[in-house]
């Protein structure tokens, strides 16, 4: 029972725009140890990568599909990361979250807080007119059998890293590079199901909301100078 | 030794019953700190590093990497006495 709580919680949202999963990577352990050690409040990154393709601790090459020089002329990078799960892609079209968030004022309870970024973003999808929803034992959000948005999260001295990658418009050739996750499904975008093209920024902002709602934050922006230079947090 | 051996327990991770154990990141006859990533379980896409429960030597691995375990379980021991 997720209901809303009294929004009482300061967090700051820091948007990116497009950025390098690496370069990404290496602000979030920054972050990640400023929140850590009661240096700065709860972030949510949001961010849109330059075309990766990330192997989790599980994964395996086999789950890609396009040869080297494929995946070359697409301007594909493929990386190992230190997440769990298998294979995914990150690339533009894909509006990417990555709260960093004490758990510890959250309840201690990492089931809830997946369950917690599951529910914002199935209520943003509603809110657009997708009926999306979970699967059993399957994270993420799912329209029918197909995922629109993938969930890997990090969790060190209860603070968390990684987070969501939702599909907004996603070139479908890169999608097909992969069998995501090493399932065989489909992964899907908004705009392929409206059959219009949707802003990835009104999208971002109403999940921001929704999130906000979730987690009982009054968000405010910051910025990269702000976010790491701030003594004050 | 037996007085000052401290159990490794799967914190209460709230409403996870279960986890698999991916890797160690300390080795038997290592000196740890509290606090300090001892291990990282896996639930669900989530990984979720297991802090040390206080300052000593790693004596013991009980929980296998890939093993399943449940919560409250005893996964390692560590010795307080140096």
């Amino acid at each position: 029972m997720a209901g809303s709580t009294v929004p009482n919680r300061r967090a700051v949202h820091l948007p990116l725009g497009r950025a390098d999963y690496g370069w990404t990577l290496d602000l979030q352990r920054t972050l990640h140890a400023r929140r850590k050690a009661g240096a700065a409040p709860d972030v949510v990154i949001t961010v849109e990568h330059n075309p990766v393709i990330t192997l989790g601790r599980s994964g395996s090459r086999e789950h890609l599909l396009a040869s080297p020089g494929e995946l070359k002329r697409e301007g594909i990078e493929v990386l190992e990361v230190e997440r769990g799960g298998d294979v995914t892609y990150h690339g533009p079209g894909q509006l990417v979250v990555y709260p960093i968030v004490d758990l510890r004022g959250h309840g201690r309870d990492v089931r809830r807080f997946v369950r917690g970024l599951e529910e914002a973003t199935i209520a943003t999808l509603a809110d657009l007119g997708i009926e999306a929803g979970r699967r059993e034992g399957y994270p993420g959000v799912w329209v029918s059998d197909r995922k629109i948005a993938a969930i890997g999260v990090y969790v060190s001295g209860w603070v968390t890293r990684h987070g969501l990658a939702l599909n907004v418009a996603v070139n479908p050739v890169h999608f097909a590079m992969i069998r995501p996750c090493g399932l065989s499904v489909e992964a899907v975008s908004i705009c392929d199901l409206l059959g219009r093209t949707v802003d990835l920024d009104r999208v971002r902002d109403a999940l921001l909301e929704r999130l906000a709602e979730r987690f009982g934050w009054v968000m405010e922006a910051t910025s990269l100078d702000e976010v790491l230079g701030g003594a004050s947090g | 030794m037996e007085r000052n051996a401290f159990d490794v327990r799967l914190p209460d991770l709230g409403e996870v019953d279960e986890v698999r154990v991916v890797q160690w990141l300390q080795g038997i006859g290592s000196t740890v700190t509290e606090g300090e990533d001892l291990l990282e379980v896996e639930t669900e896409k989530t990984t979720f590093v297991v802090p040390a429960p206080a300052s000593g030597r790693l004596v013991e691995i009980a929980a296998v990497e890939g093993a399943a375990i449940q919560r409250g379980a005893v996964l390692g021991r560590i010795d307080r006495s140096e």
